[in-house]
């Protein structure tokens, strides 16, 4: 009898300990949402140049990670999140390919030319019209050239450069080398700022 | 500009990139924040469930599954010398045949030799090729 309790004791301290540890992990998990769905957001945005989509592949990836990955350290869910988050990007791009082949195929224009980045561009921050005309601007131009760039250029800019992931991070988040990393960010930079030219910076 | 000067300029386009883009952030709009609030919840209570969304449709699927087999067994199959074949099935079967294929292709003679056997009250055709 005593050793029955005894399990019992242990198998409700395990239980305890389990959900302790979900709750925290539900925790970690929050704050790590918290601090980078708003720049996921914009990366998705920069790269299909739709926010309502851009919305619903965060929140898929969001639920990929919490559902299969929340298990893994801390440390690898940036880079897996971007992972999955670049591939729902990539899908994402391919079905709308085939959707304006079709379109086109039925005489029906591209519905991407309507997009407005002006409309879209996000409310002011407390600058003087100047500075925010100038700064959406800038934006503007920025986005215009990155959405240019070819898709693995485009990933490796943002994920370095808006992300701040190093070599190594970028390069599991897209799945390749990290030569290959240091290649696209190189090629990136140098045609964006060919693009843009001395007077954006 | 030699490498040195490169490097500095790339990493001056950079900073001002990542500045802009860190003021876009700031200023996303209220709603589409809650949104991401929302889409967060939404995956926090996905926390472990790898398999949930299967297992909910387990019995649907098992029912389902369990009504197709019924069906399968229990639904009384024709014999096979019960089976009647369609007359179009038949109709291919003719059409088909090395035989009628021949014909088809000499079917312009055929119709000359009905032509000419009806001419010349069924003696047969004359030959006048040529």
């Amino acid at each position: 009898m005593n050793a029955y309790a005894a399990n019992f004791a242990v198998s409700c301290v395990a239980e305890d300990r389990r959900e302790v540890d979900t709750l925290q992990r539900e925790r970690r998990l929050n704050q790590f949402f918290a601090g980078v769905e708003k720049r996921a957001l914009r990366i998705a945005e920069i790269s299909i140049r739709n926010r309502d989509d851009a919305l619903d592949l965060v929140q898929d990836s969001m639920i990929k990670l919490a559902r299969n990955y929340a298990d893994r350290p801390d440390e690898e869910w940036t880079p897996l999140f971007y992972r999955i988050l670049q591939n729902r990007i990539r899908d994402w791009q391919r079905r709308q390919a085939v959707r304006n082949r079709v379109m086109v195929f039925f005489g029906r224009g591209n519905e991407e030319d309507d997009y407005d980045p002006v409309a879209a561009a996000p409310d002011p921050a407390g600058r003087t019209p100047d500075e925010e005309l100038q700064t959406r601007e800038a934006m503007q131009s920025l986005e215009a050239a990155i959405s240019a760039l070819p898709g693995r250029q485009r990933e490796a800019f943002m994920l370095r450069t808006f992300e701040c992931l190093d070599v190594a991070g970028t390069a599991a988040a897209m799945g390749c080398s990290e030569g290959s990393v240091k290649t696209h960010y190189s090629r990136a930079i140098h045609s964006l700022r060919d693009t843009l030219g001395e007077h954006w910076q | 500009m030699n490498e040195r000067d490169d490097i500095a300029a790339d990493d001056a386009f950079a900073a001002k990139a990542k500045t802009l883009f860190d003021q876009s952030v700031d200023g996303l709009d209220g709603e589409t924040r809650s949104r991401l609030t929302r889409s967060r919840q939404e995956a926090l209570a996905a926390v472990g469930g790898g398999g949930s969304r299967w297992m909910q449709w387990a019995p649907a699927g098992g029912l389902a599954a369990a009504a197709v087999l019924a069906v399968v067994v229990f639904t009384p199959t024709p014999q096979l010398d019960e089976l009647e074949v369609p007359e179009v099935a038949t109709d291919m079967e003719i059409l088909l045949t090395e035989d009628s294929l021949e014909m088809i292709e000499d079917l312009e003679f055929y119709s000359w030799i009905d032509f000419d056997a009806e001419a010349g009250d069924g003696e047969g055709p004359t030959n006048n090729v040529g």
